[in-house]
């Protein structure tokens, strides 16, 4: 039995730290990826603007520099913020942001920009004649969305997504840059007391490798979903 | 005056893409029972015009009244647009379409096509709708394919799956836009023989179409359009047996 000098809760707890940001994160990043695909396929100007503006700054920034800027930048944006109502309307408030808020909508915000490339294409790749039987039959956009193009684009976007989910998954070790205790962080920390790096960063590697596999197993079962009907299953 | 004993009517339509105008003034009027069948070289506009009746493309002038109900339109900067979605997603709902390319939605099984719109439009009860699904998948032939999807089914077997999701709209007028031209030659007669059968229990019908012996058969009126406008309209009697226009013997001559 491996001896992990009684870090392995420890270790253990940061293993579900890193869960828990991926998966809160891939949640902000799909509904921000959804609608900025929206926004980007819109035929107003400004939306699309908007978006182009979003993605291309953010696909092109490294995600370390992203994630410092908005820890660091973000709370100094909050303080000017509260300092100016304290002064205007005597409101005295003071927000700390938390790391963890801040990492997990920080990789929100990134992945949600390559999400939204995914999501482009996808919803483009549907074929047009669906999307017309649908409005021919008098449905309203939103039904249009809800019951023929979304269902159908997933199909489309699904391996696109699935990349971006280990990515992401992988990305949530920039949080122990900022002081989040994920399993990253534990084990540098125990590297460094127990100066054993190998002991430490295995485990790590293998709780990767872990949710990795379990997500593997989770998308194979969605492409079959949505490839229902699509004779490719 | 709206008359709302005239299921649609439209009037002197014009539609352009960009600088092409495809229709500079068409009209029509669509008794109940009628079968108007539209006809003419690929180009003419035909298809434009039936895809205009329900907004597919939308008309740059001109009057669509579904039942006395005009469509209300608006000008904005991009041109005219309707003013009142709603009330095109409502006089879409009564006008139901047939494809070229059937679009049958492909995540869904027969049955589920063909109960969609009535649920998720009208707001039928399932049970109901399903058993009115079943009913009608078995009046085309294609009970016992109610589960398939339509990528497993033959083009023929699609384009009857198709009339049976328009029908169960229960339309007050029924657009096919060029029903048969997708399929092979042999699975034609099916989905003609479905049609045919539709105008003798009185269905108000506007057709786009190619096949001749339908249009003589079972048409009350032939239009036949040249260039986005009607060169010559009538009975097909006069319109297909005795045509005045030179354009108009040409087009049909390989047919005799």
């Amino acid at each position: 039995m491996i001896d992990l000098h009684g870090y392995g809760p420890r270790l253990f707890e940061g293993a579900l730290l890193t869960f828990e940001v991926a998966v809160l994160s891939v949640i902000l990043a799909l509904l921000l990826g959804l609608v900025t695909a929206t926004a980007k396929l819109s035929r107003s100007r400004l939306l699309h603007a908007f978006a182009t503006l979003y993605t291309t700054v953010i696909r092109g920034v490294p995600d370390l520099v992203l994630m410092l800027l908005l820890f660091y930048g973000g709370q100094i944006g909050i303080n000017a913020f509260t300092d100016w109502l304290y002064d205007a309307f005597g409101i005295d408030i003071f927000i700390n942001i938390n790391a963890f808020v801040a990492g997990t909508i920080t990789i929100g915000i990134i992945f949600g920009a390559y999400m939204a490339e995914t999501f482009r294409g996808a919803f483009l790749a549907v074929d047009e004649g669906q999307l017309e039987a649908a409005r021919a039959y008098g449905m309203n956009s939103w039904k249009i969305f809800k019951r023929v193009h979304f269902p159908q684009m997933m199909r489309h976007a699904l391996p696109g997504l699935g990349n971006n989910w280990m990515v992401l998954l992988k990305t949530t070790a920039l949080v122990s840059i900022i002081g989040l205790a994920d399993m990253v962080k534990i084990a540098d920390e125990a590297t460094k007391a127990e100066h054993a790096p190998f002991l430490f960063m295995l485990p790590v590697a293998v709780g990767y490798l872990a949710i990795a596999s379990v997500s593997e197993l989770f998308f194979k079962w969605l492409t079959k979903r949505y490839n229902v009907g699509f004779g490719e299953t | 005056m709206a008359d709302k004993a005239i299921p649609l009517e439209i009037n002197d339509l014009h539609k352009r893409f960009g600088d092409n105008p495809v229709l500079k003034g068409l009209s029509l009027k669509a008794h109940k029972g009628d079968v108007i069948t539209l006809i003419g070289a690929s180009g003419s506009g035909k298809s434009t015009f039936l895809r205009c009746m329900n907004l597919l493309e939308l008309p740059d002038a001109g009057e669509i009244i579904v039942h006395g109900d005009p469509i209300l339109f608006k000008q904005t900067r991009q041109g005219r647009e309707p003013a009142n979605w709603k009330q095109v997603e409502l006089i879409r709902s009564r006008l139901s379409m047939v494809f070229q390319n059937f679009n049958l939605w492909a995540h869904m099984t027969l049955l589920q096509n063909v109960v969609e719109a009535p649920i998720h439009v009208l707001g039928i009860s399932k049970e109901e709708a399903r058993e009115r699904g079943m009913a009608l998948l078995g009046r085309v032939g294609l009970a016992e394919r109610a589960n398939y999807y339509p990528a497993q089914l033959s083009g023929g077997q699609q384009q009857r799956g198709a009339i049976a999701r328009a029908l169960a709209m229960e339309p007050e007028v029924m657009l096919f836009d060029e029903p048969t031209s997708a399929l092979d030659p042999e699975l034609v007669g099916d989905v003609l023989r479905v049609m045919r059968e539709l105008a003798d229990e009185g269905r108000t019908m506007v057709v786009v179409t190619h096949e001749m012996d339908f249009a003589r058969d079972v048409s009350s009126q032939v239009m036949y359009l040249h260039q986005g406008l009607v060169e010559e309209a009538g009975p097909p009697s006069e319109v297909l047996l005795n045509p005045q226009s030179p354009r108009l013997k040409q087009f049909l001559a390989p047919n005799r």
